[in-house]
């Protein structure tokens, strides 16, 4: 991965802090970052709600095998391991983890990864979530980009605490909480979005995603319009909606 | 291990406090349960209505009641704020120049009352601004971090209790620790997105229509929700209406 490349991820990702921050959108443009940075075929980043279980607040596809393979690590997985002991944990290849992780590693394999990264987010003693590198191939990723994907854990963290110094509340359930409500909030406007359009919900994601970001706005403020009926997001006969954003 | 023991410790304390008082668990069994469990004096569950800013669905012990009442007469406090869609409240100490900087007509009145520190978590579900959780105490301090952590999750299910009321789904005997509702299941949250749109009704409205119809057909939620999803069902407006 070239410096400059690494370089303007870190300013772009940093920019995104300091402007009107929203919590959703920058979690998924640095999921986003890890999938060119990184060269993996999946990422996923998962918060720790108030009962300390693991959700799913941005992934590099809406793809329902991933999502279900998330979810399954609430109780069986690499990212549950790395998220109770806050250390990393990796497999090179997966085909032979059955044993470590009965339910999942069956499920990864099943699902074409074979490799797996779990990067802890951690804010000092305590442990929010965890950053979730997949690969299709049998390789370990390298040093350096273990390097590289800890530092984006730890701006995906500091993304969380800078906004929680913006709104000056001090307590970080807090803080994870909106997050994570922000998500839900974002989904219900996908449903919204794929109702009126008849399109997918990862499209209707795409769709918001780029409406926000051609209106300037924040993506939780226009998934609340776009709930309330305030704003709708028209789909221009020439430029339909694609694809998911993958 | 701590990973989802925190929810069923809680839902234990639930569940047991309702066993000893010999009733099904409800909001009222939860919040008694509380008054137990953490030091507290009183704990209020607040909602927002059609009708009124804000009504007290349920307040045990000393002080919640009160307190939810003042905010209503005096036109402000953390639980208005909290019900308008602010973040959470944690005032350590009610009797001090920045907090009645911060509410000047509340805070007195409240100190006067006999309240010294205050917890309101919002009961929120995407769009949906349900309510305020309201731990109140007579003496000041902040919640220790434990006790804050387990408030946290008794709001949760708070906000299940309120919204299988709001849903008519009867309070079952035993609550599913591990429901979908606020777990890794965004069909859930896409499929009420999608029936508001069928049913050309609020978001809170379209959530309660889809738990109502899971529980009538003892489904369970995600299952259903993949079905709007997908579109092998559809939600339509009812003829007589």
């Amino acid at each position: 991965m070239g410096d400059d490349r690494l370089a303007r991820t870190f300013v772009e990702l940093a920019d995104t802090l300091v402007d009107d921050f929203d919590v959703v959108e920058f979690l998924h443009k640095l999921v986003d970052r890890c999938m060119e940075l990184l060269d993996v075929s999946a990422t996923g980043l998962l918060l720790g709600d108030s009962c300390d279980r693991l959700r799913v607040m941005a992934a590099s596809a809406e793809n329902i095998h991933l999502l279900e393979l998330f979810q399954l690590q609430n109780h069986d997985g690499p990212c549950l391991d790395c998220y109770r002991t806050g250390a990393p944990v990796s497999h090179p290849d997966l085909s032979l983890a059955t044993d470590r992780w009965p339910l999942f590693a069956p499920a990864a394999t099943k699902s074409g990864f074979r490799t797996v990264h779990a990067l802890p987010m951690r804010l000092r003693a305590q442990v929010i979530g965890a950053l979730n590198l997949f690969h299709t191939d049998a390789h370990a990723l390298a040093p350096e980009a273990t390097q590289i994907g800890q530092a984006m854990a730890d701006v995906a963290t500091i993304g969380l605490i800078q906004e929680r110094a913006l709104h000056q509340h001090d307590i970080l359930a807090d803080q994870l909480q909106t997050a994570l409500n922000s998500r839900v909030l974002v989904e219900q406007a996908n449903g919204v979005l794929a109702e009126r359009h008849g399109i997918d919900p990862g499209q209707a994601f795409t769709l918001l995603r780029t409406y926000a970001h051609h209106h300037n706005q924040r993506l939780t403020e226009l998934a609340t319009s776009v709930i309330d009926g305030t704003t709708t997001i028209e789909i221009l006969p020439s430029a339909p909606a694609t694809g998911p954003d993958q | 291990m701590t990973e989802a023991t925190r929810a069923d410790q809680v839902w234990g304390v639930v569940a047991a406090h309702a066993e000893t008082l010999g009733v099904p668990v409800s909001l009222r069994s939860l919040c008694q349960a509380v008054v137990a469990r953490l030091p507290v004096s009183g704990v209020a569950v607040s909602v927002r209505s059609a009708r009124v800013v804000s009504e007290v669905l349920c307040a045990v012990g000393s002080l919640s009641r009160e307190l939810e009442e003042l905010q209503l007469t005096v036109g402000e406090g953390p639980s208005l704020q909290v019900l308008a869609g602010g973040p959470s409240v944690l005032v350590g100490e009610l009797d001090c120049a920045e907090a009645q900087v911060r509410w000047p007509l509340f805070a007195p009145a409240a100190v006067e009352a006999g309240a010294r520190a205050l917890c309101v978590l919002p009961l929120r579900l995407g769009a949906i601004r349900v309510g305020a959780f309201v731990l109140a105490a007579d003496r000041p301090g902040p919640l220790a971090a434990q006790d804050l952590a387990e408030g946290w999750v008794f709001a949760e299910f708070a906000l299940r209790l309120v919204l299988d009321e709001q849903a008519g789904i009867d309070s079952p005997g035993g609550y599913p620790v591990d429901d979908e509702l606020s777990g890794s299941r965004p069909e859930i949250h896409q499929a009420t997105g999608m029936i508001s749109v069928q049913l050309g009704v609020g978001i809170a409205e379209a959530l309660s229509r889809l738990r109502a119809r899971a529980f009538a057909e003892g489904r369970p939620l995600s299952e259903l929700a993949a079905d709007v999803v997908t579109r092998r069902r559809r939600f339509d407006p009812e003829p007589s209406a």
